[in-house]
């Protein structure tokens, strides 16, 4: 709690990078960081399919991006991060390849395509630079989100919330979720993963009679904070955003320890060819000013170096999340039978 | 000329118009009449184009049409006249009129026989029946067809209107020099505009005659009823003399052998005078002010029914004997009894 | 001989081209791993109960509105008619999400005025939601009946006995049953083929199920989905093509003259309608502009979507035309136009999908506006096609008859007569389609060139991300444009005849 306040005191990300010696760090294999002041210029055209909108903040970085090198003609597409994961897969197929980079909400998506043999290799000194949990060899993640129960102040003190994922089944507490969201749906792939199919179906139905569904994790964070529940699971960034348009809202973030609750998964990016101009494009979302500008502004974990998390999240090492091959996410149909199975979906 | 030859119209399984012969000449209006759901306007459709036929032929100037060999309507060098005068409504009268030709003098003409000069500007919605019907006319006769067919073009219009307007067609047709097929249900209409009268009963064409032929000689007593007020009389034909004595009188008939000696008298209501009398044949039953004559319904001795016309100044009450003498020196119909 | 209409033809290549979608659902389909289990038939339960539901709340608004603006005389015709047509310029998911918003404990409505309102969510609130959205649908197509009916028959039955109330039931009814039938059928389909509103309420239908599925790439469990939806829609369209409506030349319909008095309190019954499919969402909006402040929003974007819509409205008309002649021309035509029917019960993202996998055999096509104006056409050409049929059945066939005995030949009676005089359909029929097109997202979003953002793509992107100050400018110009197409659509009415002729008609 005192960590939270005190990092909230020390307010924009800037201060934070500034005083590493506040965070523990871990120094293995460290992570070089790299500023956008030392690459290249981008040149020629680049198709870019954004599986993700953030309404002006994704927005923002890439005009960033193509004011700085104006002789880039970036061509983007925008939609839904599995309409455009199976329209790269389509056009492959077809031969009709169009797409170049593809920058998708969810690692699961880049599953599919790493599975399907499309993702290009990226250099070393790029994935480099990433911190070693989320180094891989043919897709970059670029911001990090963590699994969090929101919980409404008004109802719940911190100290209510049990720890373990599977504690929550066993509460009385009411629950929002999102089953139909990609996000939730790797949660729950990772917890099968972690600990097997018969026990995730076991806790899924034991939510299922206590949880709300919404459409979406953003309807989930909002009904925590009307008090239509006590909880919701969400992505972390829903309530950091909500507090920031409304700093008196009655919602705010507790963790469970060392289980798919927690999990962290990350959004990324892939090169579908092999081209300087794709991976030079990679690059600038893993600069310093890029990754700390999303931090600051989307509330999104960056995954370089050491930078720190956004405001209102403690550091990654203060939480323990669950070791899981992020791409392994990808694999989601026994995850939506079991689902099926339990009646959730 | 149009010659119809056996022809058959067929909707389903009715045959509504069954096997019909026809000739027209070149400057003939020929007037087709009957009951509602007799066929003639069936005829007028087909001879337009406008629906298949079942049987027979139809032949017209160049062309020839047969079930086989259908003849687009454009082709087919008509004009037609509608019921609900189907106006364009989108296009003003002088558009309408000029619809399909580019030389104006024709529509001039017959805007000005018509006497519809002042509307030329105004779309139909703004016009009365019978100057929609003045401008259905001066649009089918500016397109110069080479016949024209009208299908009851004056029953949705006022009686006062339609009388003048009668004429004016007829007027109009004559001066343009195009044969006509007209129909209609009015046998007042019927009798005064054309020159030949068609009676159509159940699709079969019962008599085609002069109209006075029609109304004076009829060939059967539906003909003869359907066309003016038919009284029958009981009567007795002298074969050799043909003439029928009833209880009226003696009167003459026409020669016809089909006829034998006993036979039903046509009586039209003007053929007789009616007068008050004690000792009459028969009483009156119910009496009719016409306006310019009276109507009268008398019952005779021998249970039958007459009707009679008289001048309006010759008022009888019900319930009165009167006496009645046949007026006529010329062959009255006569038909072999029926039951 | 068998004389075949000259629509025929051209409506087969429609038919076709419709048919399309279908196609590649089944060749998608055809890896699909299972078929039906008990899950589906609780998905098929909730979806058939919505459309239900929907269809009745559209017909329950829609009627009694279609009468009010009829035949009664209004002071400013014309504005109560767009206005109450108008939500149809609004994406039925931002409705929804409006309503979310709104009501509920925490909702803007208890914030604001501290008037606690229940949730509106589930089954309910999807029903209420839609059935706000589609009554114009039932509005329209029952207008346009009610206005060709002739008023003596009421007179009839008045001067028979029977109240007015019950003359309207028993004489009146009856013979819009087809009118009504038409608009309850697009209503329903809508209730099909929808996706944000049973998202948003939490409600279990095909087409989330759908999205489920395709989010979680299954691609051919969701063309398989798709295919079982389109069973129910086929069934639908089945059903109403068995409604026959009757044929009338009416010299004149019925109109009222009502006092101030029932004026008002006729206006005051149907104020919620208006309240809460209008009103809410825009005060809504207003309040999140005012709160959250606009941002930076490009105008090119609203230029974008007017520009396809109206493609998509033009090129739609023009195939929608054969479609309409052959449907009224005989029964094979009519069954023609009934398969390209089908595109309305399609869920956009199944069009949207369809069509990518048309694109990628033909790369021409591929991720071009023609694609998308196509996906556009195909999914709303129905629209256009019942506004056309309804206009050119109560046209009086002795018109086209008098032409052609002129002289003129088929095309040229279908050139001078029929078209001119179905103009009014014509124009109706391309307004309708416009403003499907302007809030349609999910196809949008799948075709279209790279870099194409549309109001709706834009007010999505701004939706998802929670950033609602945003969705005002876009949302308040999606529905300004969209008031703009409805006017036009109704400029051709014009106060519905009522015939109240200066200078004698007969």
């Amino acid at each position: 709690m005192q960590r939270r306040t005190f990092l909230q005191q020390l307010g924009a990300l800037g201060l934070l990078g500034a005083c590493p010696a506040i965070l523990p760090q871990h120094l293995a294999a460290a992570p070089s960081m790299v500023s956008v002041k030392q690459l290249p210029k981008l040149k020629g055209e680049l198709t870019l399919y954004l599986g993700r909108g953030e309404g002006g903040l994704y927005e923002n970085v890439l005009d960033a991006i193509k004011k700085r090198n104006p002789d880039f003609d970036l061509k983007i597409r925008r939609g839904p991060t599995a309409a455009l994961a199976n329209a790269i897969v389509a056009e492959a197929q077809a031969n009709v390849r169009r797409a170049e980079v593809f920058w998708a909400v969810d690692s699961g998506a880049i599953g599919l395509l790493t599975d399907k043999g499309l993702a290009q290799p990226l250099p070393e000194d790029l994935t480099s630079q990433l911190r070693p949990e989320f180094r891989f060899p043919n897709w970059a993640p670029v911001t990090g989100r963590i699994r969090t129960l929101a919980y409404n102040t008004e109802r719940l003190k911190a100290s209510d919330i049990p720890d373990s994922i599977l504690a929550l089944a066993e509460s009385d507490l009411s629950i929002a979720w999102a089953p139909a969201y990609a996000s939730f749906q790797s949660f729950v792939t990772a917890m099968r993963l972690l600990i097997g199919e018969q026990k995730t179906i076991n806790w899924l139905k034991a939510m299922n009679k206590r949880a709300k569904k919404y459409a979406g994790e953003l309807g989930v964070v909002l009904a925590a904070e009307r008090g239509e529940v006590d909880l919701g699971l969400a992505n972390h960034y829903y309530t950091l955003r909500l507090k920031s348009g409304k700093p008196d809202a009655t919602v705010d973030l507790a963790f469970t320890n060392n289980d798919a609750g927690c999990l962290v998964n990350a959004s990324g990016i892939v090169a579908l060819k092999q081209s300087d101009t794709a991976i030079n494009f990679i690059r600038y979302l893993l600069t310093t000013e890029v990754q700390s500008y999303l931090a600051s502004e989307a509330y999104e974990i960056p995954l370089i170096g050491d930078l720190a998390p956004p405001a209102g999240l403690p550091a990654l090492q203060t939480i323990s999340p669950p070791k899981v091959d992020l791409t392994q996410l990808a694999n989601l149909r026994p995850t939506l039978n079991m689902m099926r199975k339990a009646g959730v979906l | 000329m149009l010659t119809i030859e056996n022809l058959t119209i067929q909707y389903d399984q009715t045959k509504v118009v069954d096997n019909l012969n026809l000739v027209l000449g070149s400057d003939e209006i020929l007037m087709l009449v009957g009951p509602t759901g007799c066929g003639k306007t069936s005829i007028l459709r087909a001879l337009a184009g406008l629906i298949p036929i079942e049987s027979g032929s139809i032949q017209f100037g160049s062309w020839t049409a047969t079930p086989k060999k259908t003849i687009a309507p454009e082709k087919r060098n008509l004009g037609m006249v509608f019921q609900d005068f189907a106006l364009f409504p989108h296009l003003t009268v002088e558009q309408n009129i000029n619809f399909r030709i580019s030389d104006k003098q024709l529509a001039d003409h017959w805007i000005n026989i018509l006497r519809i000069d002042s509307l030329r500007n105004a779309k139909p919605d703004r016009l009365s029946g019978g100057q929609k019907q003045r401008v259905a006319l001066a649009r089918t006769l500016a397109h110069q067809p080479k016949l024209i067919l009208l299908d009851e073009p004056l029953s949705n219009l006022d009686a006062a209107l339609k009388d003048e307007l009668r004429w004016e067609i007829r007027q109009a047709l004559k001066s343009a020099g195009v044969p006509a097929v007209w129909v209609t249900h009015d046998q007042d209409e019927a009798l005064s505009v054309g020159d030949t009268v068609g009676v159509l009963r159940e699709g079969k064409l019962e008599q085609l005659d002069t109209p006075k032929k029609c109304y004076s000689n009829p060939n059967n007593p539906f003909v003869a009823r359907f066309l003016g007020e038919a009284s029958f009389l009981a009567g007795e034909k002298n074969a050799e003399t043909n003439m029928v004595t009833t209880l009226l009188g003696e009167t003459p008939t026409f020669e016809n052998e089909n006829v034998t000696s006993k036979v039903d008298l046509l009586i039209r209501p003007d053929d007789l005078i009616i007068k008050a009398n004690e000792h009459g044949v028969g009483e009156v039953i119910w009496a009719r002010y016409e306006g310019s004559s009276r109507l009268y319904a008398v019952k005779l001795d021998d249970e039958s029914v007459v009707k009679a016309r008289s001048p309006h100044e010759n008022q009888i009450e019900p319930g009165t004997r009167v006496s009645l003498i046949i007026n006529t020196h010329h062959p009255l119909a006569a038909f072999n009894k029926s039951i | 001989m068998i004389r075949w209409p000259i629509s025929y033809p051209f409506a087969l290549i429609v038919a076709l081209l419709a048919i399309l979608p279908v196609v590649v659902l089944f060749v998608l389909a055809s890896d699909s791993v299972q078929f039906f289990d008990a899950h589906n038939l609780k998905v098929l339960y909730n979806t058939l109960l919505l459309m239900f539901m929907t269809l009745i709340g559209a017909v329950i608004i829609g009627v009694p509105l279609a009468f009010l603006t009829t035949y009664i005389q209004l002071p400013m015709q014309r504005f109560w008619i767009v206005l109450y047509i108008a939500p149809l310029a609004m994406p039925s998911y931002l409705g929804a999400f409006t309503f979310y918003a709104a009501f509920g404990p925490g909702g803007e409505i208890k914030n604001l005025i501290g008037l606690s309102t229940p949730s509106i969510d589930g089954l309910f609130g999807a029903a209420i939601i839609m059935s706000l959205y589609t009554y114009p649908f039932v509005l329209l197509t029952t207008r346009a009946a009610l206005s060709s009916l002739d008023a003596s028959q009421v007179y009839a039955a008045r001067t028979l006995g029977l109240s007015l109330a019950k003359s309207l039931w028993r004489v009146v009814l009856p013979r819009i049953v087809n009118g009504i039938a038409a608009g309850a059928l697009l209503a329903a389909m809508y209730a099909l083929s929808d996706f944000g509103t049973p998202a948003i309420m939490g409600l279990d239908t095909f087409t989330r199920v759908i999205y489920v599925e395709y989010n979680s790439f299954g691609l051919a469990q969701a063309a398989m989905l798709s295919i079982q939806l389109l069973v129910v829609v086929g069934l639908v369209l089945f059903v109403e093509s068995r409604i026959k409506g009757t044929q009338e030349k009416p010299s004149q319909h019925l109109l009222f003259f009502p006092k101030p008095m029932q004026l008002t309190g006729m206006f005051l019954s149907t104020a919620p309608v208006i309240i809460l499919s209008i009103i809410l969402p825009l005060a809504i909006f207003f309040l999140w502009l005012w709160r959250d402040g606009a941002g930076h929003f490009d105008l090119s974007i609203a230029w974008n979507s007017a520009h396809a819509s109206i493609l998509a409205a033009v090129v739609a008309v023009i195939l929608a035309l054969p479609l309409a002649f052959a449907a009224i021309a005989g029964k094979l035509g009519r069954l023609l136009e009934r398969i390209a029917f089908v595109g309305f019960g399609v869920p956009g993202i199944v069009m949207g999908t369809a069509l990518v996998y048309v694109g990628l055999q033909l790369p021409f096509l591929y991720q071009t506006l023609g694609l998308l104006v196509l996906a556009y056409v195909l999914r709303f050409i129905p629209l256009a096609v019942s506004s056309i049929r309804a206009k050119t059945e109560s046209l009086d066939g002795s018109l086209v008859n008098a032409a052609r005995v002129l002289g003129a030949n088929r095309y040229e009676a279908l050139r001078r007569i029929t078209l001119p005089l179905s103009m009014r359909g014509i124009i109706a029929g391309a307004a309708l389609v416009f403003l499907e097109s302007m809030r349609e997202l999910p196809a949008t979003l799948l075709l279209g060139p790279t870099g194409f953002e549309t109001l709706a793509t834009y007010l999505w992107r701004v939706y998802e991300a929670g950033y609602f100050g945003r969705a005002a400018i876009p949302g308040l110009l999606l529905i300004l444009i969209s008031a703009i197409a409805l006017t036009i659509m109704l400029s051709g009415e014009a106060g519905v005849k009522t015939k109240l002729t200066k200078g004698p008609s007969k």
